[in-house]
């Protein structure tokens, strides 16, 4: 219920420029932006570096999921991005990642931004939904695998 | 008007530092519950002894009150059901309602086991040892009978309260027992009135009259707990937009009040509609939070209402009847303690259990004073049998809370079958080593403040080592801190095992921001410098 009330075709990128982690946040962010979800895009950004650099969110089997908490949305946004041929994120593997799944949560607003995320760890923790997504061609096959 | 307002105030104020001042002496030096203080000094202050001593012009602090049978004034005593009401709300929201739902069933088989033994016993040795009394249907020994049946709840309550054994299996059975007791005395004294009547002014016995009492009473019971049940999730749910707390606990005790009110409108008392919504709330997230807050309102009103119970102890009246009224309180006390006791060995406690079951419905208070005060305005008894009746709320009250203290000390439990529900098997924990106690509490308490950021409800729980409940919904999580070996300390959560990835995902962000700490900590170049500036001001001439 909340994905569905969160996510939608225009937040979906499969084959992401990017090269680098900066990059890839950059064109996660401009997603948001482009759906007029994001404010200062730059604010954001140091945001999400801030909270990177406390430490890496590239976890295991190529999934990364860089978030943070920043004044620039008004209610928790998320978009995901693909690079199949992956990039370093400084994973905890060492592995490079190639699912990036963005979470963005207003400061100081109570809500269930952590259960957002782990409601979607949930799906991506199985390695069907992982290879499904790597394997997409289209957004809709993207958003089918989140039950969209 | 004023002049009775400004009397109510010098009495309320009266109440309750003497009570708080008993009541402090009895669990401090004679640990005893509080409760007790608070009853004794309600006797001690109150009409029929130190209050009746006028002081100068200003007459008795609290006269006798003669035309009614409550022997304080009218706006006293409505104080004093607001504490009642406040009690049994808070009562009802500290039990935990699945295993009150699991216990009803053997609730209401030790409810009736206690209504049926203490009404027989009663009514039989009334006919027995009192002379005026020809036949076992005389509305006498009735109202008598109907004396012994009532558990005070709010005694019960109190005690398991105090000494945190409310939510186990007996401690849910005694709950949900005497919930039950009441109203089946309620119905009961339907029938008494009604057969009483019919005895004194003849003519016949109206049945249906009695019957629609009855039915009204058992209907609006029923009906509450399952309209309550369904409806305080969605109602929890829809108040937490507001994201005030304050605002949810305050709008929820209106509802108990409104409850209440509606709750003798059906012919029960008021305090079973406090009770209910207290324990449709229970299931809900929130109610940790708004107990905490009515606990704290509840301890300047629940005191007035047991020192009022106090005060309608008459010394005088029992003179006349001590011996009669002392054999009475006995057979009422045993009516109970083998009415329930016995029927909970059939229901799958252990002796031990029985034991805390039948002293738990031993205490008597306020709907024995309805009963006796409903018998003595309708002349079915006389003063001397109203004395009989307080004497042995009184003789129970005061014996049953040691007794009941004593008897749940050790921590074996009375029920024969393990307690645990079937989904605590797939609860995982997810543990966190710190090299000292004092950075895992640091931990901890920012750990803590992300999960009331995620929308969680946080409260501390006594137990052996310091331990938190987190709730949301149904999403119950369990925090302890666990002292390893030198001073290292582990946090650990409970959780379920659909839940666990949220909780490391949560641990690990508190733990990226406790780093994120740590270094801007090492990083501070000038704190000996800040701490010297400190010092120097305070030797700083002015």
């Amino acid at each position: 219920m909340r994905l569905k009330n969160t996510l939608n075709p225009n937040l979906v990128k499969i084959g992401l420029e990017g090269t680098g982690k900066e990059e890839i946040i950059r064109e996660l962010l401009g997603l948001l932006k482009a759906d007029g979800k994001l404010g200062d895009i730059e604010k954001a950004f140091a945001d999400v570096m801030e909270r990177e650099a406390k430490m890496s969110t590239g976890i295991q089997h190529g999934v990364a999921i860089p978030h943070a908490k920043t004044s620039e949305v008004k209610e928790l946004v998320a978009c995901i991005g693909i690079k199949k041929e992956g990039v370093d994120f400084a994973s905890l593997d060492g592995k490079p990642s190639e699912l990036f799944i963005m979470t963005l949560s207003p400061k100081d607003r109570i809500g269930p931004h952590v259960q957002f995320l782990a409601e979607i760890s949930r799906i991506i923790k199985k390695e069907e939904a992982r290879t499904q997504l790597l394997e997409a061609t289209t957004v809709q096959e993207v958003l089918s695998v989140f039950g969209l | 008007m004023s002049e009775r307002m400004m009397v109510l105030v010098l009495q309320l104020g009266v109440i309750l530092i003497v009570s708080k001042f008993v009541g402090y002496v009895f669990s401090r030096y004679l640990r005893q519950p509080k409760v007790l203080g608070e009853l004794v000094a309600g006797m001690l202050i109150g009409p029929y002894l130190l209050g009746s001593i006028p002081l100068g012009s200003f007459g008795p602090l609290f006269p006798l009150i003669t035309d009614s049978t409550i022997p304080v004034s009218a706006e006293l005593y409505a104080i004093s059901t607001l504490g009642s009401i406040f009690l049994l709300f808070d009562s009802g929201l500290e039990t935990d309602l699945p295993t009150f739902l699991r216990f009803s069933g053997k609730a209401t088989v030790v409810g009736f086991g206690g209504v049926i033994l203490s009404f027989l016993l009663g009514d039989g040795i009334t006919y027995l040892l009192c002379s005026d009394v020809h036949s076992v249907l005389a509305p006498e020994a009735m109202f008598l009978g109907t004396v012994c049946t009532a558990t005070s709840i709010g005694i019960t309550a109190r005690i398991l309260g105090e000494t945190k054994k409310i939510g186990t299996p007996e401690g849910v059975t005694i709950m949900a027992a005497a919930v039950l007791d009441d109203v089946i005395s309620i119905v009961l004294l339907s029938v008494v009135v009604g057969v009483a009547s019919v005895e004194m002014n003849g003519g016949a016995i109206q049945w249906s009259v009695i019957g629609s009492v009855a039915v009204r009473a058992i209907a609006f019971w029923l009906a509450c707990m399952v309209a309550g049940i369904i409806i305080a999730p969605f109602y929890t749910k829809g108040m937490k937009r507001f994201h005030s707390l304050p605002l949810i606990s305050e709008i929820s005790f209106g509802i108990a009040l409104l409850l209440a009110g509606f709750s003798e409108m059906a012919g029960l008392a008021m305090i079973i509609g406090a009770y209910i919504t207290g324990l449709a709330l229970s299931q809900t997230d929130v109610a940790h939070s708004i107990s905490t807050r009515m606990q704290s309102v509840g301890e300047f009103f629940v005191p007035v209402f047991f020192a009022v119970m106090g005060m309608m102890v008459n010394f005088d009246a029992l003179k006349s009847v001590f011996g009669f009224a002392l054999i009475f309180s006995l057979i009422a006390f045993l009516g109970k303690l083998l009415g329930c006791g016995l029927p909970s060995l059939l229901v799958g406690f252990n002796l031990r259990g029985a034991l805390r079951i039948g002293t738990g419905m031993l205490p008597r208070g306020e709907v024995t004073l309805i009963v006796a005060g409903i018998g003595l305005a309708s002349g079915a008894i006389a003063h001397d049998m109203f004395g009989v009746a307080v004497m042995t709320m009184l003789v129970a009250s005061i014996a049953a809370p040691p007794l009941l203290i004593e008897a749940f000390k050790g921590g074996e439990s009375g029920y024969r079958k393990s307690l645990q529900r079937p989904e605590q098997k797939d609860r995982v924990s997810i543990e966190l080593e710190f090299p000292t106690t004092r950075i895992a509490e640091f931990f901890t308490e920012s750990l803590i403040a992300s999960f009331i950021q995620e929308g969680f409800f946080t409260s501390s729980i006594e137990s052996v080592d310091p331990t938190w409940q987190i709730r949301k919904e149904n999403t119950v999580l369990l925090l302890k801190l666990l002292k390893g070996k030198e001073d290292s300390c582990m946090v650990s959560i409970g959780c379920g095992a659909e839940d666990q990835d949220f909780v490391r995902l949560m641990m690990v962000d508190a733990m990226a921001d406790f780093s994120d700490f740590a270094q801007t900590v090492s990083s501070m170049k000038n704190e000996e410098m800040m701490s010297a500036k400190l010092l120097m001001q305070m030797f700083d001439e002015a």
